[in-house]
């Protein structure tokens, strides 16, 4: 999936570990095969030379600028200091809609790790609407048991009282 | 495809069955009978369950034809967790007041699970030397999602027609493709069934999609979310039965599997185990997860995606 603006890049990124894709796809309709995995990108790729970037401009308004945006992060685990690499697509709308992440990992504990739950650094997940998803059914916390939802109604309105 | 939908309410909860070949009342009957004679067996809110026996007191207890599965798997995931999953936790869920009559008033402190390895399986009969309270509600709703596609599937073949089947009890899903259905990708008409997980913070937003092929490990996918059955600060289903205390971390767990009571016991496991051991677990099952933890300051999230997770996550 293309980024929806020129790139910007906060910290460049040397791509070194084998790469765990995370394609998204947000959008009404969209109706790719839901692979997750392979795909190693070429926008992490040309990045290669290193540095330590901070060339993004990020106007923006106090709404979010759309683009693809790279980071780099650090941990301390048992074995030892470790990173992992970050290229984000985000909507103007804040949504995320792409997200790689790459383990920097040596360690071979933490490469088991990383490698698990590469996909488990956002700070917030924020995910996407439902209506534009293209799904049969939902499996989440709005469905409750009715019983379950009356008893707590029962309880509001007693305390109401 | 989802011709023939049919609705109702059991065991507390919405069903949706869904099938190619339209339901005939044979079929219709037959599923009402088999969700009856669950719910009676198993129900901690119905007198006369196999839960009133237990509770009433220590003994050899005839257990339900259908209860082997059901036991193995606890028996699996207790050992699993260290005794944190147990269907024994029945006690400290009455303690925090889910009851038979939903009092949902916590009394002070918590009530710890009497010990499950002390109880002995000797089929058919659950050998007890205290009484305690049953409760299977942690994989019984998924189990009976499974019993109720074996019902449809073999009934409509009763009938000389076959087709895809899809059991829907309000999230916990069994999706069976039609018998010769490759169920891959690549192959016309078989994209399979694609499952929002709903965030259980933000309704109406997802976390991923997950497709259900509806062969092999991917036919059944369930899940669970604390925030789904809150009736306090902090006070929801999910208990560590060694304490009987409600856990905190988690906030959301969906499993795809092969059945939906692996999916459905694996969903609550999940939440009481830390991500290595999760890994483990699920890969011993065959099954693969998506886990939404809070964030480890307290604020925020953290995604746990099975490398393997038949689907799309946007973390």
């Amino acid at each position: 999936m293309a980024s929806l603006s020129p790139a910007r890049r906060w910290f460049a990124v040397v791509a070194t570990a084998s790469t765990l894709a995370l394609t998204t796809a947000c959008g009404v309709g969209q109706s790719d095969d839901a692979d997750t995995g392979s795909s190693a990108d070429d926008s992490s790729q040309d990045a290669g030379s290193g540095g330590d970037g901070g060339s993004g401009t990020s106007e923006g308004s106090g709404t979010f600028t759309a683009g693809t945006y790279d980071a780099e992060g650090g941990y301390t685990s048992p074995g030892g200091e470790q990173s992992v690499t970050v290229e984000a697509t985000i909507a103007e709308d804040g949504t995320i809609e792409e997200i790689e992440v790459t383990p920097g990992a040596t360690d071979p504990t933490s490469e088991r790790y990383q490698g698990q739950f590469a996909d488990g650094i956002a700070d917030e997940v924020v995910g996407q609407p439902i209506d534009g998803l293209d799904v049969s059914v939902v499996s989440g916390s709005s469905l409750t048991s009715g019983g379950f939802n009356a008893a707590i109604e029962d309880i509001i309105a007693e305390a109401q009282a | 495809m989802e011709d023939g939908g049919w609705t109702f309410e059991a065991i507390g909860t919405r069903w949706r069955i869904s099938t190619e070949v339209p339901l005939t009342s044979t079929v219709v009957r037959a599923v009402a009978l088999r969700v009856d004679a669950f719910d009676r067996d198993w129900s901690r809110f119905r007198a006369g369950s196999v839960v009133d026996a237990v509770r009433a007191g220590a003994g050899r207890h005839r257990m339900p034809d259908d209860a082997g599965p059901l036991l193995d798997l606890y028996d699996r995931l207790h050992a699993a967790t260290g005794g944190a999953m147990s269907p024994a936790v029945g006690d400290g869920l009455e303690h925090l007041g889910y009851d038979a009559a939903y009092s949902l008033r916590p009394r002070p402190g918590h009530r710890p699970a009497a010990d499950w390895a002390a109880v002995r399986w000797e089929p058919p009969h659950l050998v007890t030397t205290e009484p305690f309270v049953l409760d299977v509600g942690a994989a019984g709703k998924g189990y009976l999602a499974d019993l109720v596609a074996d019902v449809v599937v073999r009934t409509q073949r009763e009938e000389g027609a076959s087709g895809a089947v899809t059991v829907d009890a309000s999230g916990d899903l069994v999706h069976r493709a039609a018998p010769g259905a490759t169920g891959g990708t690549g192959s016309a008409g078989a994209a399979g069934l694609r499952v929002a997980l709903e965030h259980p913070e933000r309704p109406g937003y997802a976390v991923g999609v997950a497709t259900l092929s509806g062969v092999g490990a991917a036919t059944a996918l369930c899940g669970s979310a604390t925030n789904r059955r809150t009736w306090g600060d902090g006070v929801h289903h999910v208990l560590d039965a060694r304490t009987g205390a409600p856990v905190d971390g988690v906030l959301a767990t969906w499993v795809v599997a092969g059945s939906a009571l692996v999916a459905d016991g694996l969903a609550t496991a999940l939440f009481l185990l830390d991500p290595d051991d999760a890994a483990a677990l699920a890969g011993d099952l065959g099954a693969s997860y998506v886990r939404l933890d809070r964030g480890p300051t307290g604020s925020g999230h953290r995604l746990l995606v099975s490398p393997d997770f038949p689907g799309e996550v946007f973390a």
